[in-house]
């Protein structure tokens, strides 16, 4: 057996588990059809001339506004499938000993890891990002073209919190060995955000500090991000495109230390 | 069954899958945002702005039908102009002078343009970017031209024609993917 045939008959079955006939499809499907019902481009010129606390270019706002609207509902649809695959994929192969299984294989544990991992969260990532982003270009070529900075940068940010969830639920997973509980947990957790953002907001706004926010910001900056460029929240906190980046940096850096856990776990302490 | 064959396969069934979705997109019918339709008499060397958006956008399509009497050139410029109260009537403040200014200094301003002698035209436009549009008609003729047009903004989710087009070459080759692993599956079936 080749040095990568392993890998990817692990890969291979994986995939096959996570994305039946025709789940991969219908995904596809309500990707592509999400993008363009929700698409949007209703950000006036003289609005943006008007927003003196934005501090970014015309085109950026616009580009900004755009892949948020196309983030809405797909984004959703991303986060079930990802979930599933992590809390179901991995939760049965769990308690069916296939894990087991692959552990006979001449592959690291890493290895299988990654290779599950690919499978749940890339396979799906790359869908979702494929389809989006050339549906945007299909929309608005000269809007997405010069501004992909800003489209990439939208799309980390946004994609840093449920990448942050997943992991917790990888973890979550691999302790209990089941998907169930740790389905529920992110879920809740996904839902939570939106709730402790408000509440950060609300005391953000009357005590005119950003405090909250910026704490909140370091696990989901999509809230930097959306100050940054549309300043909606109000003039009390004006983030620089540095501040953005490093909460975005910050974010991820999160994100790797729940995976690095998670990968520590399945190599190390694992015990089938 | 060769893993190539299923690789291709899926590829090809998601090909489908996103060309069904573009072929829906393309079937959902516009959305008529405002009109404006009028007959006019333009003299020489006069120009009138027909109509104007300041936030034109991809989702977006400025359909012109105008049937002259006489010369007109058609100008969509990526201008904008705002209508001001001047001794008691509304007037874009847009004059030959502006024109011509802008058709000789930024050439790359107009959308497109064409001149229409005696016939009837209809064209659409549907931007790649969030714009101001602005619709003029230029007499350059010694003789006045009579001008009936509807100029209609409409809107939907998607340029119709792009996506129709995209979905119609993306469905095909989908199909020719997916065909083996199609065949290999309805083969295993048969024989189990």
């Amino acid at each position: 057996m080749g040095k990568g045939k392993p890998f990817l008959e692990v890969l291979a079955s994986a995939i096959h588990e996570d994305y039946r006939f025709p789940f991969l499809e219908i995904f596809a499907f309500l990707y592509a059809l999400g993008t363009f019902v929700f698409a949007s481009f209703g950000v006036s010129i003289t609005a943006i001339g008007a927003t003196s606390q934005a501090m970014a270019t015309a085109n950026e706002v616009i580009a900004y506004g755009a892949v948020s609207s196309i983030l809405s509902l797909p984004l959703l649809i991303l986060i079930i499938l990802v979930f599933k695959n992590i809390a179901y994929g991995l939760g049965s192969d769990l308690e069916k000993g296939i894990i087991q299984t692959y552990f006979s294989y001449p592959l690291k544990r890493w290895g299988i890891l990654t290779a599950k991992l690919l499978s749940a969260l890339g396979v799906a990532l790359l869908l979702f990002l494929g389809i989006q982003i050339s549906a945007l270009y299909i929309l608005a070529p000269d809007i997405i073209l010069p501004q992909l900075g800003t489209v990439f940068l939208t799309y980390a940010a946004s994609l840093s919190y449920p990448l942050l969830i997943a992991g917790i639920m990888l973890l979550l997973t691999l302790k209990l060995r089941r998907g169930g509980i740790s389905l529920v947990v992110g879920l809740v957790l996904y839902f939570a955000m939106s709730m402790v953002s408000g509440i950060a907001t609300i005391f953000a706004i009357f005590t005119e500090n950003p405090i909250s926010l910026q704490i909140i910001s370091a696990i989901s900056p999509s809230l930097v991000l959306q100050q940054y460029y549309i300043a909606s929240l109000g003039d009390f906190w004006a983030p620089a495109f540095s501040e953005v980046l490093l909460y975005t940096g910050v974010s991820y850096v999160i994100v790797a230390a729940v995976f690095v856990l998670g990968y520590t776990y399945f190599s190390r302490r694992l015990n089938l | 069954m060769k893993r190539w064959t299923t690789v291709l396969g899926r590829v090809g069934t998601v090909l489908i899958a996103i060309s069904l979705a573009l072929l829906l997109v393309s079937l959902i019918p516009q959305l008529q945002l405002s009109t404006a339709k009028g007959s006019t008499h333009i003299s020489p060397e006069q120009v009138q702005i027909a109509f104007h958006s300041q936030n034109l956008n991809p989702q977006q399509e400025v359909q012109l039908e105008v049937t002259v009497e006489g010369t007109l050139k058609v100008y969509l410029l990526e201008i904008r102009v705002e209508l001001q109260f001047v001794n008691g009537t509304f007037d874009y403040g847009f004059n030959l002078t502006d024109l011509q200014e802008l058709l000789s200094e930024h050439p790359d301003r107009i959308r497109w343009e064409r001149e229409v002698e005696n016939e009837y035209y209809e064209r659409s436009y549907t931007p790649t970017r969030v714009m101001n549009a602005t619709l003029v008609f230029y007499n350059p003729s010694s003789e006045t031209a009579l001008v009936e047009y509807d100029v209609a903004l409409k809107s939907s989710l998607a340029p119709g024609d792009k996506v129709r087009t995209i979905a119609y070459c993306a469905a095909p080759i989908g199909v020719i993917m997916a065909l083996p692993w199609f065949v290999n599956m309805w083969k295993q079936r048969k024989q189990s």
